[in-house]
Formats: C-alpha cells, sequence, structure tokens
C-alpha cells in the first residue's frame, strides 16, 4: 500500500445523484407551476380585448398593449378615475390600521415576553386564539356594531376591523423578537439608572426595529389583501377598496378580461414589491417563534 | 453518603414551604405591568370578545332579515337543530373536509419537497426562494381572478393547453362541473399556500445540526436515511405547527371559493365559511348564520388549544422579572 | 464606596426557596466571592442585592440605606454581566456614557469621565468602535468601564470571566485584583470556580442549595471547612472524604473500615470523634497531607491504586481506600502504578473529621 502512488489509485467516479436530479425536475416543475399563471396574467393584460377571446389563444400577444394599463392610471377616464381611488382608499386603510396595530401591539409584546403578571397566560392564550378565527364569526356582530356607532360605509369601520386580526399577529410576532433580546441589556440598563420604561424605550425599542418593520410590513399585506370585511361593510362605490372594486371590471356577460388582469397586476404590484425588498425581514416574521433555534 | 452534601445543613432553619402570595395582592404588585397591555385589551374587547359574545347571543333568536335587532325572538336551540337537520350542512361538511385535508396535505409535502431541494446553496437559489414565494403574498382576490381566467371554459389557457398536448379532445370545463369544480379550487389553494409550508420548512432545516448529519453519513446512512432518522425528527416541531396553520387556513378559506364559484355551482364548491356567509348576508338569516359561525367556532377553539400548544412549549421556561 | 448588609435574605419561586436566611456582612472596600454550584442561589442574591428580582424577606442594607424596595436605579450600584450585556447597537463610547446620560450629567463632564475611564483601562483607541467589532477580552473591558465611569457605592459582578479562554481567564484575574485594590472598591463577585474566589476574594461565601454554608477568608475556609460540602467544594483536587465508624480499641479511640483496619486517633482527634451524634465518622484530608508508602507502614492504612496522573512537578495519584476515592500527591520521583498495593499515613494535626449524620465538621470543644 505504501508503494502506490496516485497515479495507480483507482480514482472514485463521481457517482450520478438521483436525489440531486429528482430534486432539480421537482423543483423545475413547482416554478413552472408558480410562474405560469403569473406569466399568462401578464401576457393577457398586454392583449386587446379581441385577442384575448380566441381559441385557440394567442400564446403570446400579435398586437401586445400597454392601453389595458394607461387606462387604468388614466385620471381623465371613469375607469382611471376609480381604481386610482380604490387604489388610494386601500393605501390608506392598510397604512392607518398597520399604524395602529403596531403602536398599540409594541408595549404588550414587551409586557408578555418580560413581565409575568397573574392573567398574562390566559391573555396571551386569547390573543393568540384569535388567529385561529375565520372573519365570518366576527362578520354579522361586527356589522351590527358598525352600524350601531355609525361607522357604516366608512374606512373607519375596517381599520377597526383588521385590528382584530392585524393586532394578535403584530403581538405574537413582536414578542418573538422581543423574546431574543437578551434580558441582561435591561438589567444593565436598570442598573445604568434608566427606569424600566426607560430601558425599554433606549434600549430594547432600537434593538427591535428590524421586528418591527417585519411585523408592519406583515400586517400592511394582510390588510391590502383583506376582502370579505370590505366586501360586506362598504356598499358605496367611492368607499371601496381594490379587491372589491377591482369587480367592477367584472360582469357576467362581457367580461373585460385584459382590463381585471391588467388592474389585478397593479394592486399585486405593491405587496410583491414590498416583499422582494424586504424579503428578509418578512421570511424572519413569518417563521419566528415556530421555529426555535 | 447518600444524601448530596450540604443540602441537610443547618437543620436549626425551620423547612416550611413559603406563604403563598394572595393574588389580589400578586394582581396588585405587578399593577404597573397591565398598563402595558391595557390599549391591547381594550381593543381586543371590542372588537373580538364582543363579537364572539354577540354571535352566541344571535344563535339563540330567530332574527329579522332587517336586522330591526329588538324585533329578534328567543328561540333556544332551533337554528341548531335546523342546520343539523339539514342535508345540504353535511353535504357541505363533507365537502370542507375534503377541502380543508386535501389542500393541507398536498401544500406540506409540495412545500417539504421545495424546501428539501432549496436547502443546498446553489446560484440563483434566492431568486428561486422568491418567485416561489409570491403566489403566497398576491392577495387572494388577485388569484382567484387569474386562476378563473386560466379555467375559462372557453378561452381558458390550461384547457386549451391540455388540447394542444393531445390530452384531451376538447377543452375541460373545469369550474362549471359538478365533478370538477372543488378539485380545480383546490389546486388554486395549494398554488396560494405551499410556499408558506416551504418557508416554514425552510427555516426548520436551518435547525438540523450539521454535525448529526456527518456523523450519520459517517454511520453508513444513505441520502433517505440521513432524512429519515435525523432531518425529519429535528422537524417535527415546525411540521406540527405548519400543518396546524395551514389547516386553521383551509378550513377558514373564503375568498377563493367565493370568487371563483360563489359555491356553485348546485353548492358543489360550498364550504362551511361560504356557507355561513350565504346564510347571513345573502338570506338574511342571522341566528342561522350565527348558529353555524359557534359551531365553527367551537372547532376553532379545538385546533386552537393545539396550535398554542405547539406555539408555546418552552415559553414558561424563559426567566423574567 | 460603602458597606453592604445582608440580614435574613429569602427569595422564594412558589414553593421553592432559592435564597434561604443567607446573613452577611461586606465591609467598605472588601472583595467577596460568592461561590457554589450552579443553582445554588449565588446569582439569585446578587439579583436580589441589584435590585432586578423583589425579595420575598430580610433587609439588604448599602451603605446606611435600607434599599428593600428601592429601583436598581437608586441603588448606587453597577453591575458587570456574565454576557457583558453591551449595548449592542451603541458605540463603545455611548455604552461607557450612558450611565451618566441616566444621571442627566452635564455632556463635558460625561465626555471627561469617559475618558478617564478608558484612559484607566486602556482602551481609548476602541471608543468609536461598536461592541460587536471587539474580542471578547475587550468586550470584558468596556463591561468594566461602564461599571467603573460611575464610581458607585458597590461593584456586583455575575461570573465576568466565565466567558473568556483560559489564557485571558488568568490575566483578566489579575485585572480585576489590581482594579480592586487601587480603586478600594466593595465588590461582590459571583462565580461557580473555586479557583476564582480563592485567588481574588478577601472573603469567599460558599453557598449550596439555597444556604450560605461558609463564610469567611478563603485561607480560613481552606483550612477549616464548616462542612463536608465546602471540604469537597474549595480546593482543587478536591479533598478526599472516607466514610468510616468510630470504634475502640485497647481503649483508644480508633477509626474503623468494613476493610478491616483500624485507624488509630490522636487525643484532639479523639475528642472530636467523640462530639458526633453517632457512630459514623467521615475522615477528610487533602491531596498534599497524605503520605504514601510503597510496603506496610505503623499507623498506615491498605489502599490501592487506581490511576496515576503526571502534571510534570506533581504527580496525582487516585487511590481506593474503605470504598472511596482517595487523592494523593507525589513528587514526580515516586515510581507508582496502577493496581500497586500502597499504604497511606494520615498527617494526625491535617485530618478533618466530619459528622456522618449532620455532615458538620467535628470540633474538640
Amino acid at each position: 500500500m505504501s508503494t502506490m502512488t496516485a497515479g495507480d489509485r483507482p480514482v472514485a467516479r463521481r457517482k450520478f445523484d438521483g436525489w440531486r436530479w429528482s430534486g432539480r425536475v421537482f423543483l423545475a416543475f413547482m416554478l413552472f407551476f408558480t410562474v405560469m399563471p403569473m406569466a399568462w396574467m401578464l401576457i393577457t393584460s398586454l392583449k386587446t380585448g379581441f385577442a384575448a377571446m380566441q381559441y385557440p389563444p394567442q400564446w403570446w400577444p400579435a398586437e401586445p398593449t400597454l392601453d389595458n394599463y394607461t387606462r387604468l392610471v388614466d385620471p381623465r377616464s371613469k375607469v382611471g378615475q376609480d381604481f386610482l381611488r380604490y387604489f388610494w382608499n386601500s393605501m390608506f386603510v392598510s397604512t392607518v390600521s398597520t399604524v395602529l396595530a403596531v403602536v398599540v401591539a409594541v408595549p404588550a409584546a414587551y409586557a408578555f415576553s418580560r413581565f409575568r403578571f397573574p392573567g398574562r397566560n390566559f391573555l396571551f392564550f386569547a390573543v393568540l386564539m384569535r388567529n385561529m378565527f375565520p372573519a365570518v364569526i366576527f362578520l354579522v356582530p361586527l356589522f351590527i356594531l358598525m352600524r350601531l356607532l355609525g361607522l357604516a360605509n366608512t374606512h373607519g369601520s375596517l381599520v377597526i376591523t383588521y385590528l382584530t386580526f392585524g393586532l394578535p399577529l403584530a403581538i405574537w410576532l413582536l414578542k418573538g423578537f422581543y423574546d431574543n433580546i437578551p434580558i441582561q441589556l435591561e438589567q444593565a440598563a436598570r442598573i445604568d439608572g434608566a427606569t424600566r420604561f426607560q430601558a425599554f424605550f433606549f434600549i430594547v425599542m432600537p434593538l427591535s426595529t428590524p421586528g418591527i418593520i417585519a411585523t408592519a410590513i406583515y400586517s400592511f399585506i394582510g390588510a391590502w389583501n383583506e376582502y370579505i370585511y370590505a366586501y360586506t361593510f362598504l356598499t358605496k362605490h367611492e368607499q371601496l377598496t381594490l379587491p372589491v372594486g377591482i369587480q367592477r371590471f367584472f360582469s357576467e356577460n362581457a367580461t373585460d378580461w385584459p382590463g381585471l388582469m391588467a388592474a389585478t397586476f397593479m394592486m399585486s404590484v405593491p405587496v410583491v414589491v414590498l416583499f422582494l425588498v424586504l424579503q428578509k425581514y418578512f421570511v424572519r416574521a413569518l417563521t419566528e417563534g415556530a421555529v426555535k433555534h | 453518603m447518600g444524601t448530596v452534601p450540604g443540602q441537610a445543613i443547618f437543620t436549626d432553619v425551620p423547612v416550611v414551604p413559603p406563604k403563598r402570595v394572595g393574588l389580589m395582592r400578586k394582581v396588585y404588585r405587578s399593577r404597573a405591568d397591565y398598563l402595558y397591555v391595557l390599549p391591547a385589551i381594550v381593543v381586543m374587547l371590542i372588537v373580538i370578545a364582543y363579537p364572539v359574545y354577540y354571535t352566541i347571543e344571535l344563535s339563540f333568536f330567530k332574527t329579522p332579515a332587517s336586522l330591526q335587532l329588538k324585533d329578534k325572538v328567543f328561540i333556544g336551540l332551533d337554528n341548531y337543530a335546523y342546520l343539523l337537520q339539514l342535508p345540504a350542512f353535511w353535504k357541505v361538511t363533507v365537502q370542507t373536509l375534503i377541502w380543508t385535508v386535501s389542500s393541507t396535505l398536498f401544500a406540506f409535502v409540495l412545500g417539504l419537497g421545495c424546501a428539501l431541494a432549496l436547502h443546498r446553496e446553489f446560484v440563483g437559489r434566492g431568486i428561486l426562494r422568491a418567485l416561489l414565494l409570491i403566489p403566497w403574498v398576491v392577495s387572494a382576490v388577485a388569484a382567484s381572478y387569474v386562476w378563473k381566467w386560466l379555467y375559462h371554459s372557453d378561452f381558458g389557457a390550461i384547457g386549451a393547453l391540455a388540447v394542444q398536448l393531445g390530452l384531451t379532445s376538447e377543452p375541460i370545463n373545469f369550474v362549471d362541473n359538478v365533478q370538477t369544480a372543488l378539485p380545480s379550487l383546490i389546486v388554486v389553494n395549494i398554488w396560494k399556500e405551499f410556499s408558506f409550508a416551504m418557508i416554514m420548512l425552510m427555516a426548520g432545516l436551518q435547525t438540523v445540526p450539521d454535525q448529526l448529519l456527518r456523523a450519520a453519513q459517517v454511520d453508513g446512512a444513505n441520502a433517505w436515511q440521513r432524512f429519515w432518522h435525523v432531518t425529519f425528527p429535528h422537524l417535527s416541531g415546525v411540521s406540527m405547527v405548519t400543518v396546524l396553520l395551514l389547516t386553521v387556513q383551509n378550513f377558514n378559506s373564503f375568498i377563493i371559493p367565493f370568487i371563483m364559484t360563489g359555491g356553485g355551482p348546485v353548492g358543489s364548491t360550498h364550504i362551511w365559511i361560504t356557507h355561513i356567509y350565504e346564510f347571513a348576508f345573502q338570506r338574511q338569516q342571522w341566528g342561522r348564520g350565527s348558529a353555524y359561525a359557534v359551531l365553527l367556532f367551537l372547532i376553532m377553539v379545538l385546533l386552537g388549544y393545539f396550535y398554542v400548544r405547539a406555539l408555546t412549549r418552552g415559553d414558561s421556561s424563559r426567566a423574567g422579572s | 464606596m460603602a458597606q453592604v448588609v445582608l440580614k435574613d435574605l429569602v427569595k422564594t419561586y412558589g414553593t421553592v426557596y432559592a435564597v434561604n436566611n443567607v446573613s452577611l456582612t461586606v465591609n467598605d472596600g472588601e472583595f467577596v466571592a460568592l461561590v457554589g454550584p450552579s443553582g445554588c442561589g449565588k446569582t439569585t442574591t446578587l439579583n436580589l442585592v441589584a435590585g432586578l428580582i423583589p425579595i420575598t424577606s430580610g433587609d439588604i442594607v448599602i451603605g446606611e440605606r435600607v434599599v428593600n424596595d428601592l429601583d436598581p436605579k437608586d441603588r448606587d450600584i453597577a453591575m458587570v454581566f456574565q454576557n457583558y450585556a453591551l449595548y449592542p447597537n451603541k458605540s463603545v463610547f455611548k455604552n461607557l456614557a450612558f450611565p451618566l446620560e441616566m444621571r442627566r450629567l452635564p455632556k463635558a463632564e460625561i465626555e471627561q469621565k469617559v475618558m478617564a475611564a478608558a484612559k484607566v483601562l486602556d482602551m481609548t483607541h476602541l471608543l468609536q468602535r461598536k461592541p460587536r467589532e471587539l474580542s471578547g477580552g475587550q468586550q470584558q473591558r468596556v463591561a468594566l468601564g461602564r461599571a467603573l465611569v460611575r464610581d458607585p457605592a458597590v461593584f456586583l459582578m455575575d461570573e465576568p470571566l466565565s466567558n473568556l479562554d483560559a489564557k485571558l481567564r488568568v490575566q483578566m484575574r489579575s485585572e480585576i485584583k489590581r482594579f480592586h485594590q487601587d480603586l478600594k472598591a466593595t465588590i461582590i463577585y459571583v462565580t461557580h470556580d473555586q479557583l476564582e474566589a480563592v485567588t481574588m476574594a478577601d472573603k469567599m461565601a460558599v453557598m449550596n442549595g439555597g444556604y450560605l454554608q461558609q463564610y469567611d477568608s478563603p485561607a480560613e475556609v481552606f483550612a477549616n471547612p464548616a462542612n463536608m460540602f465546602v471540604a469537597s467544594f474549595v480546593g482543587s483536587p478536591a479533598m478526599s472524604l472516607i466514610p468510616l465508624e468510630a470504634a475502640t480499641n485497647d481503649g483508644n479511640v480508633v477509626l474503623h473500615s468494613s476493610e478491616g483496619w483500624n485507624l488509630p486517633l490522636s487525643a484532639a482527634n479523639a475528642r472530636k470523634a467523640n462530639n458526633a451524634k453517632s457512630k459514623k465518622i467521615v475522615l477528610g484530608a487533602r491531596h498534599s497531607t497524605i503520605k504514601l508508602h510503597k510496603s506496610a507502614a505503623p499507623g498506615a492504612v491498605p489502599a490501592k491504586v487506581y490511576t496515576v496522573e503526571p502534571t510534570g512537578d506533581v504527580t496525582f495519584v487516585q487511590a481506593f481506600l474503605s470504598g472511596s476515592v482517595v487523592n494523593i500527591s507525589l513528587p514526580p520521583s515516586v515510581p507508582v502504578s496502577s493496581d500497586e498495593q500502597v499504604w497511606l499515613e494520615f498527617d494526625q494535626d491535617r485530618i478533618h473529621l466530619f459528622d456522618g449524620e449532620t455532615e458538620m465538621a467535628l470540633h474538640a470543644s
């Protein structure tokens, strides 16, 4: 053996790695499955109404056009006015409910993470339970409540309602972030002369900024995509948010499919951009708590 | 030396269990802590506790369609009895189970496959992950419209593709057919949420210690054995949470069936939620709708119990002051 | 600087005593080490002094004030944490300045004090860095600096060296000792490493199971351990403890082994043995006080060598004696091998006798 030189040694041929290859094939299939509907949405949105309604379909538009998009953002056309108004409504409702959810959730999440007060477990349980409940359970009573409060048909009704799911989620996500900040930092701050609140405000808050951003994106996307309450609570068409308003492109007999596809594309842009830019935080927020490191 | 040295020392100090501090005193002592949670509690009382209470209350009443609720009539459990005797209720229950179980199962399996395939570092992995995650962030409304268009009976891309590939002689009528409607919708739902399972499991995979995998390799385990004996047990916790969340999410789905088929054709795509919505807001039978919602609520409490248990394991061991 | 008095201090969690009736006085300028195995209550005691957790009963006095209900910020203390607890988003300068800013000192004064502290600890060149850009030893020094800059009445240190590697730990040990001597500071120092306590502290408080076991100078604790726990915890290698039985042979008090031999006791030790509550006596001896014979000798008892560990200047031998393991140190020139039959002779003036039932040290009077 000792006389064997490198050249004599049998060279182990790299084995065909079946697992790796089946993984690649699988990924390719999933990529097609994922991307195909989005691609078809884009392609359709570039067609004229006539081109869309053909059999067999034009796999690539014969005469690509951006008309469907220019129409949506043209403030002079009726469609454009509506679309821009819905867009603005969605933006307003999502932003306000996100800010409110975060402002209320920050101290609550901090308390759940750090303090041991009687009733803590019960309250936290109640918070988490909310994640389990479908919107429908709250729909009837909240509908009645909003009418009682005179908030029917206002954006206020949506903002308040969105807190029902935004707040518990925000509390849960933020608690996960606070759990990961060592408690010794606050202890050190308190010994260094800070009150409990100062320790929270000067030391913990700056450290939890990524968590707050993640939580905010999360509640924003949730509010932006919300459909059922908006559909039920709002009847005046100038109040509608995008997911509901988009239905106006839809009528049983003559659906403007290219227009609808352009609108769904525009509706998806803000959340997808937010997601892509802040992907790291988003993924962290999503998996925080479920995975213990 | 049976006992640990030092434990039995100073026997003159009485070893009595400490006095239990009264609840009121404990509450009083931590009164400042409550200030942090107070705003959240107030909001949640108004928008969560009150509606839950009100739904339960309404479920015992016959309500006028006009929602003039002073005219409601107490009828005890009649709403529940009505529902449980309704054949449509049982049909919808079966559909709900099919919808929930198959969506959850396929989303989880596809998500697991993607997570494993994406676990190894390669060029373009980040982009691939982001692309696969997009269906999860776009709204279900957008997804519903896009798929409705893909499934279109005359001009749908999927039907046309099937014909061009020679799979069928004419385009399949996906969503207007009692047999195919529910499975077609389930595909949309899986498209929407498989990447949620993927991202959760990817995070879970990162907690699998490399050393253990290497040790298994040295011990002669092949790829499948390494997955089954090392990786999978490490994923059990996160898998449980993921499956639970998917189950809950699917049980509570509304948008996809509501927009794509509205529960039709002939109720073949109704699930509990859309059915409840129909009772309450289309037939305006608020009491019956509420009773239906209470049934759903009870099931959710049960699932919720397991969810919270899975999420908070180890939570109380964190020390704090 | 100030003295710290703990009086009948108790901390309970539910029905468990974490700290049980601990009383001790730390004099002004004294360096006291709280030492014990993990879970013994030493860190809880320190946190009680700091005010990070509320006490169940008893009193804590810092200087002239009873501080039981004061916030940590009002107790005039500084603390160094095991993981340093440096504020990760602040520069070293800002970390050092934070305690002063919280006291609303004027800016110029803050700057001057921070610079002075940085100079003492030789880290003026690090002031603009963030904690994560520092090595473990540097982080440790910043943590010390943050405590130092305040000029507090008492320094509390919670295992400040345990995150450092062995070499740095020895170096920082002498730095902290120097720091104490220069400042004449009152320091309460928690550690699980008895060697740190012995080498650095003026006094050590040995704790176990929430109880204070012994509070005295390291030399005294080493020479006269109050009970079997302290005896086995302090000193390395640990004191050998051999359970035996008191008996009389020809009118003399002896310790009888189940292996059949008797160890005669001196008159002083016999008086000690007579004070035990029962016949059960535990013989304690440190490795350096046991003499090893290669053949039978008067007063020596038979043992069997188990392992031999040469360390260079000393060879440690572990031997079985009456079913217990005994540590012996030898000059490396003595040849011993495993499984060899040897005879051990105990120095009657330097052995310890413990009551087998109460585990307390036995005294002659």
